[in-house]
């Protein structure tokens, strides 16, 4: 296992390296002026003079290679740069919002797999009912429907209409996020969690709801079902625990999903987390802060994969006792 | 079949949407328990727009409205006349080319330095070198003559100048650095205390104010985006906020709407001159070929119907506007036309040699067709409508309008070229004068239509070199029609002013905002803060 | 195709082979799809038009979806975004697509090394959640309609890279085609006589699979306003702009375009599914 995981390591830092050139090489590509950029209206009031002053202090002269030695040198310490649109250090900003984003991508992943699991279950042991027929095409449905409509539906009707819930933001007008109360935060969060939860929901639905058809068609279903044992018995007792494995591991498969639905979730209900920061840095041109963000969300996308991996080595007894890959 | 549940079930959730309820002019309903919440005497939250660099009066801050947390030489009260705070007494030489200032011993910033003649020169000065929103380059030097006496020596006389006197905020020459915006210490009514980066600021009453002391103690602004600061306001968590137009219809219990009347405008820049006639060092494009024709911008000032703009797009909250000074005292209403008229419009082209030869509903003339691409900044919801409805206005008349929006960077590149939505409007005559002075061609967002006109260029010097405001006045409003030409939509149609935007808010009943000042662009009803107060009875005592 | 078909319609679904519910299905979809890309093109933009007289209208008989703030005609706007958004998604979804066949068969015809790289760059392509990647690729290139195109072609070829690769490995080991390399052929003939003529199938089907994805991105790009207003709107910028009106209780603002935007997504689905199962040689007699 420690083998494993340090390979895994390796792999990934390996991932991150590319994965920091090809940022700075399309950044360099880009018609983007890096002066306008990092100075925004301030750079229009210069000469050009002055312009060609800070080019030179900032290197921008420089050859490629050279100024992604001296970008990637500051990275590996920790210098991701100062934000434009926060005039914080990048690291900072990221910081105090993936704690925001956290509480969000936590919460809409666990109701997800929970409330996913639980209909596909239900689905696959009732085949062909009518409840299977609805839970398959609510999950149908579902799985194309863009979730940030359906984040303003859930406003309109919630919010708008019926004032139920909160219009907007991690927590009440004018109030920290670190002071809200918890019952505060988690009144902000209910919305943009089940937003950013349902399409999820489909698709573990639909997932579970396959491999629990297929224990149920499994020879060993029949041996159990031959000594008298109902569905149910078969599945609590056999089909939860094969079923299990496919779901969790689809769940922290899906980081990457979840990561993408946030910032579209964040959007649509003001919520300050990464996803805002992402679209915000990538509307007005904050490079440092894209770029903090890109990294950011390739390293979490990368854990939750490797999550994946582990727990599915962990738990398969296969894997685990067998050994080999 | 899956299509068909598909569409069944959108159509009942369409259906139970359709029928749960009209949409209520309320915008919603509050749940019935929740009333407005308690307020203290001692606190206003107020939703504002965050100054982006600060609270630097050198940078901007504070030059539309009042700077509250710095103190200016004078004011202009609530009937706009002059009033001095922290001058004394104030002057201008024979010449009008030095004005002498004396201000007030004892004031004191709120760091306990007195302020001196020399905090005001070193303001004046460092203003004159950023250039930029504060625009005291006419300046030539600022000397302190005495302890409490100071000279402002102008390179030429410039009547406008006073306006200066009100609106650039005092700074202490000894704190004063690059980080000055985050730190702001100055003599006005109000100091910073806090300030969370795109979240609030949080003001308060200066004990070392020389002036009254604020109604209100405390005041938390607020920065949130428009339809956070809607619902904000329906939670009863803000006291003020600005709404866009399409809210204001709304209502939220507890609270009023009042619309404020400003001199905030929008219009649009017309390139006069053709193609290719001049040549920028940047290498910009300049001119435009369809506008450079005066019948083109004629026609369009009488083809729109600025009065169905004021009614749709503002919902009546605004007026209609036919110069940049429409409803002030130096407005020449002879420079106004009777516009909605497309059939004057159509005149006006046919009598220029404008025919639509091959009936694709638009005019050309000499083998050019009548179409320009007007071009509006993004992110604003206002001018996009309004150049959407002033293109179909226009459209009507065979002219046809391309409407896109851009970045303020690629506007700064293509404004010389096609006319551009932009917004102005203030109470100082040099934004006019900016705006239409020949020497000001091609001076960034001041004549980006490289207008010219000679006689209206005299009009304006005249103007500006005037001995009296009443003299100017004559002279500014003569620059607009003198009978023969001028640069209104009668004389040579620069631009088509569109309308005045009235900002509108929400306020809360129990709150008492003294007289709020005629607005401007960029300003906000914040600009008389120390004259609010709660109403009798209204709020408890209890510190927030 | 047209007689069987014309027959079935007639007979109770419960009596048709599967073969004949999967064309019908096919066609329906198919035919409803191009039903509303065509009203597209029919109604004109006469209703884009603004009329400040009727602004704010809920859905009423002149007008099926209401007006917008503008007194524009919501049924328009819809069909014509619908147009547009569909587009620029099947428009970057092919090219992306292209793209991803010919790095996956390249990484399967031209050796170990190749493949290395290929494979390499796909893990790469898909180490970032695709938004966050499309909009980065959306801001270096300038944002915009053009944007946003790239932004959805470069997160789409990577998973048609990884299955064209894959088809193409298993056909290499094929006798057949182990027999030309044999007999002195080069790897693009290969590629041309045998590898293409296979996969062709089911690029086509992973394809149209793309589709709703690359439609749904675009729109979700449009919204958080990656590309700037063209002159007629795509549905992403659609609904983004309604969002600012949800506080006015104007609801027919963001639910109809929404349930548009669904349908016409799953409508490519339903056409891409039964196109598989159709073109699947092991499912498409049944």
């Amino acid at each position: 296992m420690l083998r494993y995981l340090a390979l895994k390591g390796l792999h990934g830092a390996v991932l991150l390296a590319g994965l920091a050139v090809l940022s700075f090489v399309l950044v360099s590509l880009s018609p983007i002026d890096p002066i306008r950029a990092y100075l925004g209206d301030a750079a229009t009031r210069m000469s050009p003079e002055q312009k060609a002053r800070i080019a030179d202090r900032w290197g921008l002269n420089d050859p490629a290679p050279l100024r992604f030695s001296k970008w990637a040198g500051r990275l590996l310490v920790g210098d991701f740069g100062v934000s434009r649109i926060f005039n914080k250090p990048v690291l900072q900003v990221i910081g105090e919002r993936f704690w925001v984003s956290l509480n969000l991508m936590v919460s809409a992943w666990l109701l997800s797999g929970l409330i996913g699991f639980g209909l596909g279950v239900l689905a696959g042991a009732r085949r062909g009912s009518g409840l299977d027929r609805c839970i398959r095409l609510y999950a149908y449905i579902l799985a194309s429907t863009p979730a940030f409509w359906l984040g303003m539906v859930l406003l309109v009707v919630f919010s708008v209409k019926l004032g139920v819930a909160p219009i907007c933001c991690a927590s009440p007008v004018g109030v920290a996020y670190a002071e809200a109360t918890l019952g505060e935060k988690v009144r902000h969060l209910a919305l943009p969690a089940l937003t950013l939860s349902i399409i999820g929901v489909a698709n573990i639905a639909l997932h579970t709801r396959q491999k629990l058809l297929e224990v149920l068609e499994s020879d060993f279903a029949l041996f159990a079902r031959a000594q008298g044992e109902t569905t149910w018995g078969i599945v609590r007792h056999h089909g939860l625990r094969n079923i299990l494995l496919p779901a969790v591991t689809l769940q922290f498969a899906s980081f990457s999903e979840l990561f993408g639905g946030a910032v579209l979730a964040e959007q649509v209900f003001s919520y300050p987390g990464l996803g805002e920061a992402t679209v915000l840095a990538g509307l007005r041109s904050d490079v440092p802060l894209l770029m903090g963000l890109v990294l950011f969300s390739a390293v979490f996308v990368f854990v939750g994969n490797t999550l994946a991996d582990v727990v599915y080595r962990w738990v398969d007894p296969r894997i685990r006792l067998g050994g080999g890959t | 079949m899956p299509r068909k549940s598909t569409l069944s079930t959108v159509a009942v959730l369409v259906c139970l949407l359709a029928c749960s309820k009209e949409p209520p002019p309320d915008g919603g309903r509050q749940p019935a328990h929740q009333e407005r919440k308690s307020v203290s005497c001692e606190e206003v939250v107020v939703v504002e727009a965050e100054p982006a660099e600060g609270f630097d009066p050198l940078l901007g801050w504070g030059s539309y409205g009042n700077p509250l947390i710095q103190s200016t030489l004078l004011q202009r009260d609530a009937d706009m006349r002059l009033v001095g705070d922290l001058a004394e007494s104030w002057s201008l030489s024979e010449d009008r080319l030095t004005w002498h200032i004396r201000i007030r011993p004892g004031a004191r910033f709120s760091d306990g330095t007195p302020v001196t003649a020399r905090d005001v020169a070193f303001t004046f000065n460092r203003a004159a070198l950023a250039g930029g929103k504060t625009d005291v380059t006419v300046l030539e030097k600022a000397v302190p003559t005495c302890p409490y006496e100071v000279e402002l020596r102008l390179k030429k006389p410039q009547i406008t100048f006073v306006n200066r006197l009100v609106t650039l905020g005092i700074v202490p020459e000894q704190a004063y650095g690059e980080t000055y915006g985050r730190n702001p210490i100055g003599s006005g009514p109000y100091r910073l205390v806090q300030w969370d980066e795109g979240r609030q600021a949080i003001l308060e009453a200066n004990p070392l104010y020389y002036g009254p002391r604020p109604g209100i103690r405390r005041v938390v602004l607020l920065y949130l985006k428009e339809d956070t600061a809607f619902a904000a306001a329906k939670a009863s968590s803000v006291h003020v906020t600005r709404v866009p137009q399409i809210l204001a219809r709304q209502k939220i219990p507890g609270m009023a709407v009042r619309s404020i009347p400003s001199v905030d405008n929008r219009g649009i820049c017309f390139p006069v001159l053709p193609a290719g006639a001049v040549q920028l060092a940047e290498g910009y494009p300049v001119g435009n070929d369809v506008t450079s024709h005066l019948s083109i911008r004629r026609a369009i000032n009488y083809a729109i119907d600025r009065k169905a703009l004021v009614d749709g797009v503002l919902e009546g909250y605004g007026s209609a506007a036919y110069g940049p000074v429409s409803r002030l005292p130096w407005d020449e209403p002879q420079g106004a036309i009777p516009d909605g008229d497309p059939e004057e419009a159509r005149k006006i082209l046919a009598e220029d040699g404008w025919q639509d030869l091959d009936g694709d509903g638009i005019v050309e003339k000499g083998g050019l067709e009548a179409r320009i691409t007007l071009l509006y900044p993004t992110d604003d919801a206002v001018r996009q409508a309004l150049a959407l409805a002033v293109a179909d206005q226009v459209r009507r008349i065979g002219i046809e309008m391309v409407v896109t929006a851009r970045s303020w960077d690629d506007l700064y590149r293509l404004m010389y070229a096609h006319p551009v939505l932009f917004g102005f409007g203030s109470l100082d005559q040099t934004e006019m004068h900016n705006l239409y002075y020949g020497k000001r061609q091609g001076d960034r967002v001041h004549n980006p239509g490289f207008y010219r006109n000679e006689k209206v260029d005299r009009y304006l010097e005249q103007a500006m070199t005037a001995k009296t405001e009443e003299d100017a006045i004559a002279f500014w409003r003569k620059a607009q029609w003198d009978g023969e030409t001028g640069y209104s939509a009668r004389g040579d149609a620069a631009w088509a002013w569109l309308v005045n935007v009235d900002h509108v808010y929400f306020v809360d009943d129990r709150l008492d905002l003294g007289r709020p000042r005629i607005e401007q662009h960029g300003s906000s009803i914040t600009a008389n803060l120390p004259e609010w107060r709660w109403k009798e009875g209204t709020c408890s005592a209890t510190s927030p | 195709m047209r007689s069987p078909l014309a027959l079935r319609c007639f007979v109770p679904a419960a009596g048709m082979s599967l073969r004949a519910k999967t064309l019908g299905a096919l066609a329906l979809s198919a035919g409803l799809l191009l039903a509303i890309l065509v009203m597209g093109a029919w109604i004109g933009d006469h209703g884009l038009s603004t009329d400040l007289e009727v602004r704010n209208l809920p859905p009423c008989p002149s007008h099926l979806f209401g007006t917008d703030w503008l007194g524009r005609d919501m049924l328009t706007r819809v069909l014509l975004g619908l147009r547009l958004s569909v587009f620029v998604g099947l428009a970057a979804a092919s090219v992306g697509a292209v793209i991803g066949l010919v790095l996956g068969l390249a990484a399967a015809g031209f050796g170990p090394k190749m493949d290395l790289l290929v494979t390499w760059f796909v893990d790469l392509a898909m180490s970032l959640p695709h938004l966050v990647f499309q909009i980065l690729i959306a801001f270096v290139v300038g944002g915009g309609t053009r944007g946003v195109m790239i932004a959805v072609a470069a997160t789409h070829w990577a998973t048609i890279a990884r299955i064209m690769r894959a088809e193409a490995l298993q056909l290499k080991s094929a006798d057949y085609v182990q027999l030309s390399y044999k007999l002195g052929r080069s790897p693009w003939w290969v590629a041309r006589r045998h590898v293409l003529p296979h996969l062709w199938p089911q690029f086509l089907v992973a394809l149209i699979l793309l589709f709703p994805h690359a439609i749904s991105h675009e729109a979700a790009l449009s919204f958080i306003g990656i590309g700037l207003t063209p002159h007629m709107p795509s549905m992403g910028i659609l609904l983004s702009e309604s969002l600012r009106h949800l506080s006015t209780g104007h609801w027919w603002l963001a639910v109809i375009p929404g349930a548009a935007l669904v349908l016409v997504v799953k409508l490519f689905d339903v056409l891409a599914e039964n196109l598989r199962r159709l073109l699947n040689p092991r499912t498409s007699q049944e």
